[in-house]
C-alpha cells in the first residue's frame, strides 16, 4: 500500500495554513523598511521565560523551550531594524498599508471581516521573537477559495508579524537576524481537505496564485511558507511547520500520513500483545556501560556525561519495527532526544548492531527489573541535557499505545519532518495591550474591495492573447517571481515575448540544474542579458553561455562574457562572408539536393557562428543566398570554381 | 455591573438583556454568520458599540452592534482567576534578604479590564515565578505598597525608609525594593538620604518590560539585586538595572547619581558623571568602585525618615516670568530648586522673583538643566546677582536629587537656614569633588 492510497483509505485530513509576506513599504509595527541585511554588525543577548496566562497556567510548548536553557543572540543592522524589533521600544500602531493588503486578501477570499481588530500576543519562546511572542490579529472569519472548480473553505485570515531569521544554533544558544522580524505576513488557514498529497499541493498552489494576483505580496524564496495540520483516522492532529518550497508539499503530506499510519500500526501491535499502557523504569547506567562497545555512549561518558537506561514494558521488538518505509518508533523517540540537544538514543532492538553486548543488556534488564518483552532505551550525553530529556522520552514512550501524539514538527529539506516540541495549548494567547483595537470602517473595506485583482486563470488567458505565449509558458511566468518583470520587458523590448518569458523562467532553471548558483542569476542579470540581445550585442543563441558565465561570477556584464567566450555578434559583412564560404564548400550538396540543402547548410553556418549570429537572421540571409546560387547554376550550367 | 467589566451604554444593555457575564460562551449571530466565543472584558477606553469575543483559537475579535443580530449565552463560564504557582522551599545556609514590593512594572501584569499594564503581581509571586532567586538568597517578600511609581509621595519614602530601618534591626543581610522605573531615581535619592549610614546594601530594582512578558528584564534585574543585597561587600543605597540591551550584565548605580535617561530601553538608567558602583555579570560582581561605604559600617544606625514635601523643582525657560514662583510661594512652597540654563542662570524677571521668594523666608537652590557638569554662580553677572540674593549653588548635584534632598533637609531641620546649610553638605555621594574628561 503506498502512502497515498493509505492516506485516502485512512481518512487523512490536511489543514493548510499559508503564511505570505506582504510587499508593504514598512514593517507591521515600526517604520523600518523591509530589507534583507547581508551584514549584521550589532548584537545583543537575551533569555526568554514562560509567563503565566490570564488563568495562571503555563503553555506546555513554552515550558519545553525554556527547559532547554537556551540563550538567544540577536544580530541586527540599522538599515533593517530598530528599537522596536529589539523589544526596546513599544510597537507603533498597525501599519496601514499592510492592513489594507491583508483586508484585500480577506475580501478576495470572501471572508467576513471583523468590525474591530484586536492584536494578540501568541507566546513563542523558541527565541524567534525578541518579545517572546508573535503579534497577530484575526481580520476575517470564514470564506472560500476556488480550487479546480470546487470551493475549499477558509477558516480565518490573519495579519501577523514574521519572526526573526535563524542563522545559527548550537547546544546552548541560537543566533537570529532581526531583519525579518516584524515583516507583515498574511496567514490564511483553510478547512481541512482530504489528505491526497497531490490535491493538497494543488490547493496550496491555487491559494499562492490568488495571493500573488493582488500584486502586493512579496516574492522569492522564503516569502511564502506552508504549515500543515495533518491527521488520520484514529490519530491526533500533528502540526508540521515551515514547508518553504511547493514541490516539497506532496512529499511532506505523504510522509506525515505514512508516519501516522505506521505509529497506529505500532499501537495496534502493542494492543494485540495485551498492553494498554507502557510502564517505564529508569536507572543510571554509566556503571554498566563504562566500557561498552557503543561508540556513541562511550564517547558521551568519556566527555564526563551521564548515561541512563529507560525500560519500556511491551515495546521490545517494536522500536525497530518498520511498518512503513522509514517509520519506526525508535526514530520518533530519538527525535525527542535530539530536540533536547542529544545525539539520539540506542534501543535494544539494535543493541548488537550498536555494540551493546548481551551481558550489558542482561545487567541493564536486571537493574531495571525489566521483563523480556520490554524495550531498553539508552540515552547518554551531558548530565543536564539527559536529565531534561528523560521525562520527555518517558512521556513519548508512554504515548505509544495511543498511536499518534499531538505535537509540532518541522518539515525537512528532504520532505520529511522531525519532532520540534509539544503542541501549544490554549494558554498562549494574550491581548497585546500596547496596541489599541482598530475599527474597520465600512468605507475602508469598500475601497479595498474595489481593488479586485485579476484572477490567475484570466491572467493566463491574457498572456496567451497579448503575448502569444503557450499555456505552459504563461502559467510558468505567472507562478514565477518575474510576472511583472516579464510584462515590463515584453513591452519595452523588440524581442519575441516568448523569448523573454523562456529566458526569465526556463533558462535559470536549466542553469541551476547544471550547478550554476541560483543567487548568481537574479532579476537584474536576466534583464541585462535580454537588453543585450535586444540591442544585438549578443545573439539570442549566446544567452545561455553568457548567463552561465555571469552566474558563476566569471564576468560582470553580458559584453564582458561575450568577449571572453568569443560570442560577440558578427557584423553583417563577416556573416555574409561566412555564408559564402559555407555555400562554396556545400556546392555539391546544393547541386544534388537543391532547396533540400538548406537545413544542413543552416546547421553548418550556425555551428561555425558558435552563437555569434542570430538564427532568424542567418536563415533569412542563407535563403536569399541559396536562391541566388541556384538561379546562377541554372543560368550558367557551370560549376563554381 | 461587575460581571460585565468595561462594557457600558448600548453594548452593556445588549449583554445584560442576554444575561451574559464575562467568561460565558456566547453565540452571536451577525449579518454574515454565527460567531461563537467567550465574552472577554472590554477595555475601558473602548466605545459602547462593540462586543469582544475570544474565539476557540484564542484570538479576540470585536463585533459591532450594527452587524449583530442576536446574542445568546451558550454556556456559563468561570471567571478567570490568577493562580500563583507554588513557592520554592527556602534553602538553609543562605543569606536572608528582605524584598519589599511597592508596585510598578517589575511587579505588574496586564489588567484585562483596562487593557493597561498595572501593578498586580505581589513580590511573593515574583519569588515563585523566578525560582532561581532561591539559589541566591533566602527571600522574604513583603508588600509594603501597591502603587504606580508616578503616585509615589514623600510619605511613602518615609514608610519605606522606616521599614528598611526595621529590616536592619531584624538582621537581614540586605534589602531589595521593587519599584516602578518612572520615579525610581527619586526614591533612590530619598532612601540614600534617609538611610545615611545604613550598614547593609539596599537595592532598588525596576523593569522596563513588565514581568508578565517572556522577555521581561525584571528577572535578571531582580536576581542581580538580590545577589548584591545578599553578599556585596559594600553598603548604601543602589539601583540595579540592565547595563545594555543584553540580559547578562546589570549595572549597579549609586542612589544619588542615577537618572532615567530613556523612555523605554532596558538600559534607561545611567550614572551621571560618576563611575558605576559595580557591574553584576553572569552571577558575579565586577569593577567595584573605590570609596563605597563598606558593609557593616555604621553600627547604631537610625534612619532619618522625615520628609517635608513643600519643595518644588522649576525648569527655567525663555518667556518665563515670576508668576509661577509667586504662586509657589503662595501655595506654601518653602524650598525652590531651580534648573537654570548653563552654569545656573535665569532671566532678570525670574531673578527678581527669586529674590522676593528668599526675602519672604524661602530657600532657593541652583542646579543646571545641562544635565551634566557643575553650576557656578561666579562666572557671569546674573549668577553673582542670584548668589547675592541668597541662592545656593548645588555644584553637580542632579536636579531631581536636589529636590528630594531639599524635602529631606526641610523635614530634618528646624528652619530653612539650617536646611540650606545641610543642602551644601555632601551626605550620600550626591556631589562629587572631581570630574574627568571623557
Ligand atoms: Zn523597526
Amino acid at each position: 500500500m503506498t502512502a497515498l492510497e493509505g492516506g485516502k483509505r485512512a481518512g487523512a485530513l490536511v489543514g493548510l495554513e499559508i503564511h505570505q509576506q506582504l510587499a508593504s513599504a514598512h514593517k507591521l509595527f515600526c517604520a523600518c523598511p523591509i530589507a534583507k541585511s547581508e551584514e549584521l554588525p550589532f548584537s545583543f543577548e537575551r533569555r526568554l521565560r514562560p509567563s503565566q496566562s490570564e488563568t495562571g497556567g503555563m503553555d506546555p510548548a513554552a515550558v519545553f523551550e525554556f527547559a532547554k536553557g537556551m540563550s538567544n543572540t540577536y544580530l541586527w543592522n540599522p538599515e533593517s531594524s530598530c528599537l522596536v524589533e529589539a523589544d526596546e521600544e513599544p510597537p507603533h500602531g498597525l501599519d496601514d498599508e499592510a492592513l489594507d493588503i491583508a483586508l484585500q486578501v480577506a475580501v478576495m477570499l470572501h471572508s467576513n471581516v471583523v468590525d474591530e481588530v484586536h492584536v494578540m500576543r501568541k507566546i513563542v519562546i523558541d527565541g524567534s521573537n525578541t518579545t517572546g511572542f508573535q503579534r497577530t490579529a484575526v481580520l476575517g472569519l470564514g470564506g472560500h477559495l476556488e480550487v479546480e472548480g470546487k470551493r475549499v473553505g477558509v477558516q480565518s485570515v490573519t495579519l501577523e508579524e514574521d519572526a526573526a531569521r535563524l542563522v545559527g544554533e548550537d547546544r546552548s544558544s541560537r543566533r537570529f537576524a532581526l531583519d525579518r522580524q516584524g515583516v507583515p505576513l498574511v496567514e490564511v488557514a483553510l478547512d481541512p481537505v482530504k489528505g491526497d498529497p497531490e490535491y493538497v499541493a494543488s490547493v496550496a498552489l491555487s491559494l499562492g496564485r490568488a495571493l500573488r494576483s493582488t500584486g502586493r505580496v512579496a516574492r522569492g524564496l522564503g516569502t511564502i511558507r506552508q504549515d500543515l495540520n495533518v491527521s488520520v483516522m484514529g490519530g491526533r492532529v500533528v502540526e508540521v511547520k515551515g514547508v518553504q518550497k511547493l514541490p516539497l508539499l506532496p512529499k511532506v503530506v505523504a510522509y506525515e500520513v505514512s508516519r501516522q499510519l505506521g505509529l497506529i500500526a505500532v499501537a495496534s501491535r502493542l494492543s494485540e500483545r495485551g498492553f494498554a499502557a507502557v510502564e517505564c523504569t529508569v536507572v543510571d547506567s554509566q556503571g554498566v556501560l563504562a566500557s561498552t562497545g557503543s561508540r556513541a555512549i562511550r564517547g558521551a561518558l568519556e566527555k564526563g556525561g551521564k548515561a541512563v537506561c529507560i525500560a519500556a514494558g511491551g515495546l521490545g521488538g517494536l522500536m525497530g519495527w518498520e511498518p512503513h518505509p522509514g517509520v519506526r518508533l525508535g526514530r520518533e523517540v530519538a527525535e525527542v532526544a535530539r530536540a533536547n540537544g542529544l545525539g539520539g538514543i540506542v534501543h535494544s532492538d539494535e543493541f548488537p548492531k550498536q555494540g551493546v553486548s548481551q551481558s550489558e543488556e542482561a545487567e541493564l534488564r536486571r537493574l531495571c527489573k525489566a521483563s523480556a518483552d520490554a524495550a531498553l532505551v539508552l540515552v547518554a550525553g551531558p548530565a543536564d541535557s539527559v536529565d531534561r530529556a528523560v521525562p520527555q522520552l518517558i512521556a513519548r514512550l508512554k504515548a505509544a499505545p495511543s498511536g499518534v501524539p499531538a505535537e509540532t514538527r518541522g518539515a525537512t529539506e528532504s520532505g520529511e519532518s522531525r519532532y520540534m516540541r509539544p503542541r501549544p495549548g490554549a494558554q498562549r494567547m494574550y491581548p497585546e495591550t500596547d496596541i489599541p483595537e482598530v475599527k474597520v470602517e465600512r468605507e475602508r473595506l469598500a475601497a479595498v474591495g474595489r481593488l479586485v485583482p485579476e484572477r490567475w486563470e484570466d491572467a493566463v488567458e491574457r498572456y496567451r492573447r497579448t503575448y502569444r505565449l503557450s499555456l505552459d509558458l504563461a502559467a510558468k511566468v505567472l507562478d514565477s517571481d518575474y510576472a511583472e518583470t516579464f510584462e515590463r520587458l515584453a513591452r519595452k523590448l523588440k524581442l519575441e515575448p516568448s523569448l523573454v518569458a523562456s529566458t526569465l523562467v526556463d533558462l535559470p532553471q536549466r542553469l541551476a540544474r547544471e550547478g550554476v548558483p541560483e543567487s548568481g542569476i537574479g532579476e537584474l542579470t536576466l534583464e541585462r542579458v535580454l537588453v543585450a540581445v535586444d540591442k544585438g550585442e549578443i545573439a539570442k543563441e549566446a544567452a545561455p553561455d553568457v548567463l552561465r558565465s555571469m552566474g558563476r561570477g566569471e564576468s560582470r556584464s553580458p559584453g564582458e562574457a561575450a568577449g571572453k567566450l568569443g560570442l560577440r555578434s558578427m557584423d553583417s559583412a563577416s556573416l555574409a562572408r561566412l555564408i559564402d564560404a559555407v555555400m562554396l564548400k556545400g556546392a555539391a550538396l546544393v547541386d544534388q539536393k537543391g532547396e533540400g540543402a538548406f537545413s544542413p547548410l543552416m546547421g553548418e553556418v550556425m555551428a561555425e557562428a558558435r552563437g555569434r549570429a542570430d538564427g532568424a537572421e542567418v536563415s533569412r540571409l542563407l535563403k536569399g543566398r541559396l536562391a541566388d546560387f541556384m538561379a546562377e547554376r541554372k543560368g550558367s550550367g557551370r560549376s563554381v570554381r | 455591573m461587575e460581571d460585565l467589566a468595561g462594557y457600558k451604554g448600548r453594548a452593556l444593555r445588549v449583554l445584560s438583556r442576554a444575561g451574559a457575564s464575562i467568561g460565558d460562551v456566547l453565540e452571536s449571530r451577525t449579518e454574515w454568520g454565527t460567531v461563537e466565543g467567550t465574552l472577554v472584558p472590554r477595555y475601558e477606553g473602548g466605545d459602547d458599540r462593540h462586543v469582544v469575543l475570544k474565539l476557540k483559537s484564542g484570538y479576540n475579535v470585536g463585533l459591532s452592534l450594527a452587524t449583530l443580530k442576536s446574542v445568546a449565552v451558550k454556556a456559563k463560564g468561570e471567571k478567570p482567576a490568577f493562580l500563583p504557582p507554588r513557592q520554592p522551599r527556602p534553602r538553609s545556609g543562605l543569606q536572608r534578604v528582605l524584598v519589599i514590593g511597592t508596585g510598578g512594572t517589575i511587579a505588574s501584569r496586564v489588567d484585562y479590564r483596562t487593557g493597561a499594564v498595572g501593578p498586580a503581581i505581589s513580590a511573593a509571586d515574583l519569588n515563585s515565578l523566578i525560582p532561581e532567586l532561591s539559589d541566591v538568597a533566602r527571600i522574604e517578600p513583603e508588600i509594603l505598597l501597591n502603587i504606580l511609581s508616578e503616585n509615589m509621595e514623600p510619605s511613602h519614602w518615609s514608610s519605606l525608609s522606616r521599614r528598611v530601618g526595621r529590616g536592619v534591626r531584624e538582621g537581614y543581610s540586605g534589602v531589595v525594593v521593587t519599584h516602578g522605573t518612572d520615579t525610581l531615581g527619586y526614591t533612590a535619592a530619598a532612601l540614600s538620604f534617609a538611610l545615611r549610614g545604613v550598614p547593609i546594601p539596599v537595592v532598588l530594582v525596576g523593569a522596563q518590560r513588565s514581568s508578565d512578558r517572556p522577555s521581561s528584564d525584571a528577572t535578571q534585574n531582580l536576581i542581580a539585586g538580590v545577589s548584591v543585597a545578599a553578599s556585596a561587600p559594600f553598603s548604601g543605597v543602589y539601583v540595579a538595572m540592565h547595563l545594555c540591551e543584553s540580559d547578562d550584565s546589570i549595572a549597579i548605580h549609586r542612589g544619588t547619581r542615577v537618572r532615567k535617561n530613556h523612555t523605554s530601553r532596558r538600559d534607561a538608567f545611567v550614572s551621571v558623571d560618576v563611575p558605576l558602583a559595580a557591574v553584576w555579570r553572569k552571577g558575579r560582581l565586577e569593577s567595584v568602585a573605590d570609596g563605597l561605604p563598606k558593609r557593616g559600617e555604621g553600627v547604631g544606625f537610625t534612619p532619618k525618615a522625615r520628609f517635608d514635601g513643600r519643595a518644588a523643582l522649576l525648569k527655567f525657560h525663555p518667556s518665563m516670568d515670576g508668576s509661577l514662583i509667586r504662586a509657589a510661594q503662595k501655595g506654601g512652597v518653602r524650598a525652590l530648586v531651580i534648573e537654570g540654563t548653563g552654569l545656573g542662570h535665569v532671566s532678570a524677571k525670574v531673578t527678581s522673583a527669586v529674590c522676593a521668594f528668599v526675602k519672604a523666608g524661602g530657600v532657593a537652590f541652583m542646579t543646571s538643566q545641562c544635565g551634566r557638569g557643575m553650576v557656578d554662580l561666579n562666572v557671569y553677572d546674573t549668577g553673582r546677582q542670584l548668589a547675592k540674593a541668597g541662592v545656593t549653588p548645588l555644584k553637580d548635584m542632579l536636579a531631581e536629587t536636589a529636590l528630594v534632598k531639599a524635602m529631606w533637609a526641610l523635614g530634618n531641620t528646624k528652619n530653612t537656614r539650617e536646611a540650606a546649610a545641610l543642602m551644601a553638605q555632601n551626605i550620600a555621594g550626591e556631589m562629587t569633588p572631581r570630574r574627568f574628561p571623557r
